[in-house]
């Protein structure tokens, strides 16, 4: 048992490895358009990552999540430039972070109290009190036309292109760097909710989810874990909103609305609720879907080339159609989300491979995918 | 688990009233647990059981009444501080967890662990090696209550009894020194009834905890209990051994209605 365990840690090993290396060759062959794909991407999975374990693991709702996203960012841009403190690039983006948290933890009075839909209504006015603020805030938040973002520089070195740097003949601009910088900071997120989800607060807000009173007579505080939910989902919010910021190189008021909401709930649902690869899975779908779509429009069918007005549908509508068309997909055949079905796949090739030799002495404790699938717990 | 070297204190119920708008759920209800004894609560459908146990879990706050463990005040404590006390309780309908058996058992050791949010997202070496610790503690209640061979199963795919035993477990996780069991074998068949009887009996032998029971089948009450408090529309009417509350006229009455009334009548 111990061998197969350390040999299925072995191969866990070896694929991590090999996706690491690839991940950081990418940029050597990928142009600036998909290495920007890529940037979005990461700042969407951190952030679907925090409102997975919000949303998903704690079992409460939240509307809210762009507002948090727009804490990050502009604590960033505000704490970083001018106007503001102008703090070094590398502290102002901690306390952005923490700034985030702070947001998180100021409204985890409401979100101690309210539940299930009402929690998303209430979480619902933050989105437009926020939106609010940054067009009023003009000295803050440059109002309707946004700050520019002064790009992120640790020890000397500036993720941005105004030096002039080339790795191996390929020359290492603002994409390149950010990239390393985003893998570094998602692989940060991973690591970090893997351990929270694994460890005992994981298990604390999966009871919260599943029944509050079973957690409070097993020794949970209840308003307590609700309100540390927030904020840890929060900071990541504020993670993925300093990502975005440094991606866009622009942050306007109009990105960080209700849409921006939905979409991160869109992602966790795809993915599959409660999972961390799940939520990146999910998130990686939303992103790129319309910029993947847009790109190529002229290529498709049925969609018009961005710009053109003959009545045909845009490429970023066509993508809300399909991404509107997979959460409904999703929720009819694959209610656990991508997590699930890669897992029950899994489970039946595993089942195939050892299903010929009569019985697999070495895990009795295994139950066959039929039997997963046939007592599927009825709700 | 750890055998408790001292005696498990008192749990003393005194004068608790409950008012649900206007309906009296509990009336001036007093009973003592003695330490170390299996005292069991009974009465028909709505007496107030239930209600007694939320009292006593912190579920439900009483208008009136103390309710002590030792020197403890719990009427007024949250459920998390009640549990970290040591009261832990099963529930009449399962009330369990998504996750595996494991999972379940070590939400039961939670009281018992330290590790926040910060040591366990960067996977502190202590969070690690408490983890470690509290699934060795985990895998020892699964193995007291029979549900070794589980252990790692996804509690939904457990059949009703092992269920209520994972319940049961994780109840036991928490090493309390007084433990509510909500009807632990209602709708179990008789091997499984057996076996619950077996593992009570062997929990209160080795841990030497206070059980307090809640059950509808009389057979059983009577064989495990010690002493018997009998409740009927939230007043106690009876109280004393199994046998002295088997021939109390009073209880006769609340069990079979028309009893006395025949016997007045005649």
């Amino acid at each position: 048992m111990s061998e197969r365990l350390s040999r299925a840690r072995a191969v866990r090993l070896g694929w991590t490895f090999a996706a690491v290396v690839v991940l950081c060759a990418l940029p050597f062959y990928l142009d600036a358009f998909w290495l920007r794909i890529g940037l979005f991407s990461m700042a969407a999975a951190v952030g679907a990552v925090g409102l997975g374990l919000l949303s998903g693991t704690a079992g409460q709702l939240s509307l809210g999540h762009a507002f948090f996203l727009a804490v990050g960012a502009y604590g960033y841009v505000w704490l970083a430039g001018e106007p503001g403190p102008g703090l070094p690039t590398a502290l102002a983006a901690v306390l952005a972070v923490l700034l985030a948290g702070v947001a998180g933890g100021l409204f985890s009075p409401v979100a101690g109290r309210v539940r299930g839909v009402y929690l998303g209504v209430a979480t619902l006015a933050l989105v437009f009190l926020g939106h609010h603020v940054l067009l009023t805030a003009d000295s803050v938040t440059g109002g309707f036309n946004g700050r520019s973002v002064p790009p992120l520089e640790v020890g000397g070195f500036s993720f941005s292109a105004d030096s002039e740097l080339s790795l191996l003949g390929v020359p290492f601009g603002a994409e390149e760097r950010l990239w390393y910088l985003g893998l570094a900071l998602f692989a940060i997120t991973w690591f970090t909710a893997r351990g929270l989800l694994r460890g005992r607060p994981g298990r604390a807000l999966v009871a919260l989810r599943d029944s509050e009173t079973a957690a409070a007579v097993m020794g949970v505080d209840v308003s307590r874990y609700r309100s540390a939910a927030f904020v840890v989902s929060s900071m990541y919010a504020g993670l993925a909103g300093v990502m975005l910021a440094l991606a866009f190189r622009r942050v306007v008021p109009d990105y960080f609305g209700l849409v921006l909401s939905v979409d991160y709930l869109a992602m966790i649902v795809i993915g599959g609720l409660g999972s961390v690869a799940g939520a990146t899975a999910g998130a990686v779908f939303v992103t790129a879907l319309p910029l993947l779509m847009t790109r190529y429009a002229d290529q498709l069918p049925l969609v018009a080339a961005p710009g053109t007005t003959d009545g045909a549908v845009g490429p970023t509508e066509a993508a809300r159609y399909l991404y509107g068309a997979a959460i409904v997909l999703i929720l009819l055949f694959a209610p656990d989300g991508l997590h699930g079905l890669v897992r029950r796949l899994r489970a039946r090739l595993r089942s195939r491979r050892t299903a010929p030799p009569p019985a697999d002495a070495a895990s009795p404790s295994q139950p066959p995918a039929s039997a997963v699938r046939a007592k599927e717990p009825t709700p | 688990m750890t055998t408790r070297t001292t005696a498990p204190p008192a749990l003393t119920v005194t004068d608790v009233t409950v008012r649900f708008a206007g309906l009296t759920a509990l009336d001036a209800v007093s009973f003592t647990v003695t330490p170390g004894s299996v005292h069991a609560l009974i009465g028909p459908n709505g007496a107030g059981k239930s209600t007694c146990f939320n009292v006593l879990s912190g579920l439900c706050r009483p208008a009136t009444g103390t309710v002590r463990l030792g020197d403890a005040d719990l009427t007024r404590l949250a459920p998390h501080r009640i549990a970290a006390l040591g009261v832990a309780r099963t529930f009449q309908n399962i009330v369990t967890t998504q996750g595996t058996v494991a999972d379940n058992l070590l939400l039961g050791r939670h009281a018992l662990s330290r590790s926040g949010f910060t040591a366990s997202a960067l996977r502190l070496p202590h969070a690690r090696r408490e983890q470690r610790e509290q699934l060795a503690r985990a895998r020892e209640a699964a193995e007291l209550t029979g549900l070794g061979p589980h252990f790692d199963s996804p509690v939904a795919l457990l059949s009703y009894g092992d269920r209520k035993r994972v319940e049961f477990a994780r109840a036991l996780c928490l090493e309390p020194s007084v433990l509510l069991l909500d009807e632990p074998v209602a709708g179990m068949n008789a091997a499984e009834r057996v076996r619950t009887v077996e593992v009570v009996h062997a929990v209160r032998a080795e841990l030497g905890l206070s059980v307090v029971l809640v059950e509808h089948d009389m057979g059983l009450v009577m064989r495990l209990a010690d002493e018997v408090t009998v409740l009927d529309f939230g007043r106690v009417i009876a109280h004393g051994t199994p046998d002295e509350v088997r021939r109390d006229p009073e209880v006769l009455r609340a069990y079979l209605g028309t009893g006395a009334e025949a016997e007045d009548a005649a």
